[in-house]
């Protein structure tokens, strides 16, 4: 009897150590910031992570209005442990809104959206994201991501005085 | 109560003591993987308590035990190994001259350690006071080197490093929490040595024949 009571002891406490030591791996790959970060991660990593749907839909009512700085509150809001896809390709996309300028563009607020797409392609199901929203001019994830890191280079095409009449996407 | 601490208690503590050697604490949380000369001081540290027979493998692992018992027992050394690597992570000031100071002070420590062939509770006081000198260079003398503003300590280390540039010294400004985070991980540390499985010194008494 005594003997059954070790094994169950062991089985147990090897399953436990197992499952503590994934979790310590994980949080050294995924270095999560916040508790949400970590609930939300490990729902994710289950499948059983969902947005809040409303405040997406705020948020997408927000950045086709031009809204961005709101929308994106809008967005994390919705999203706040950063692991669906397509809001983090939204926050992306309304980063690259915000920054872009006919004569010049926000560096900062290119570089946030270029991290936030990187994020949203690592987070997408074989690394490809396609967003069917027609209103925007870039609905893969690699499109905006090439945008974006064409607008954070420095060439001679950013001398080209015919840059004011480039458009935005 | 031995399968409970081997299964479940010594695997427990030194993953936890493997979890909180490289958490940082700043602005943002961070888990920091350890150095690779962390790596090697951990596999110094494993060999120093297999020597001092803080650590007997052959009582964790044997041809004699059954393959579940062996597989507790991989557990626990696999954890010892990975918690002595992060407790040199910890204590080990994040770079410049310190860095390299620490790494050389604690490597010479360790191959001392080796060489003299202790007991086991030399080993074990040896493995206190080098992770508690460690822990007090780093978190309170770097710590009061690197901290803003001009504190008591700071100006006495002044004073004794005159000559030294102190640009080399500092290091990234330390949480408040973080010393006792520290603290509390080195001493779960020494805890789970203490609980490892250990071999005594055998000693023979023989009765010479008249």
């Amino acid at each position: 009897m005594e003997g059954m009571g070790d094994r169950s002891i062991r089985v147990a406490g090897l399953a436990l150590a197992m499952v503590y030591a994934s979790f310590i791996v994980w949080l050294y790959v995924r270095q999560p910031q916040t508790l949400a970060e970590v609930t939300g991660g490990l729902t994710a990593t289950v499948g059983a992570y969902r947005i809040d749907q409303r405040s997406f839909d705020d948020g997408l009512d927000l950045f086709r209005r031009e809204q961005h700085e709101a929308s994106r509150a809008a967005f994390e809001r919705a999203d706040p442990a950063g692991q669906d896809a397509r809001t983090q390709f939204y926050i992306a996309y309304s980063y690259y809104r915000s920054g872009w300028g006919r004569t010049y563009q926000d560096n900062e607020l290119f570089k946030m959206g270029l991290g936030r797409v990187d994020k949203a392609i690592a987070l997408a199901p074989g690394h490809r994201l396609m967003v069917d929203d027609p209103g925007l001019d870039m609905r893969s994830a690699d499109e905006l991501r090439a945008e974006l890191a064409e607008g954070l280079r420095v060439d001679a095409s950013d001398f080209n005085p015919m840059r004011v009449f480039r458009k935005r996407k | 109560m031995k399968a409970t601490i081997e299964a479940v208690y010594l695997p427990l503590l030194f993953l936890t003591v493997a979890l909180l050697g490289g958490l940082r604490l700043d602005e943002r949380v961070t888990f920091v993987p350890p150095p690779l000369f962390a790596l090697v001081l951990g596999v110094m540290l494993f060999g120093v308590l297999v020597r001092g027979r803080v650590l007997a493998p052959d009582r964790l692992m044997s041809a004699s035990r059954p393959s579940l018992e062996n597989l507790n027992g991989l557990v626990v050394i696999l954890s010892t190994f990975f918690a002595a690597t992060q407790v040199f992570n910890l204590v080990t000031p994040e770079a410049g001259l310190p860095f390299l100071l620490f790494n050389v002070f604690l490597f010479v420590l360790l191959v001392n350690t080796l060489a003299v062939s202790p007991d086991r509770v030399s080993v074990l006081r040896s493995m206190a006071i080098i992770t508690g000198a460690a822990f007090i260079l780093k978190f309170i003398v770097l710590g009061a080197i690197s901290a803003p503003g001009e504190s008591m300590l700071k100006r006495v280390l002044y004073a004794l490093l005159e000559g030294v540039t102190l640009g080399t010294l500092t290091q990234p400004q330390l949480h408040p929490a973080a010393g006792y985070l520290a603290f509390a991980t080195l001493a779960l540390f020494l805890i789970g040595l203490a609980m490892l499985p250990s071999r005594t010194r055998s000693v023979a008494l023989i009765k010479l024949d008249e």
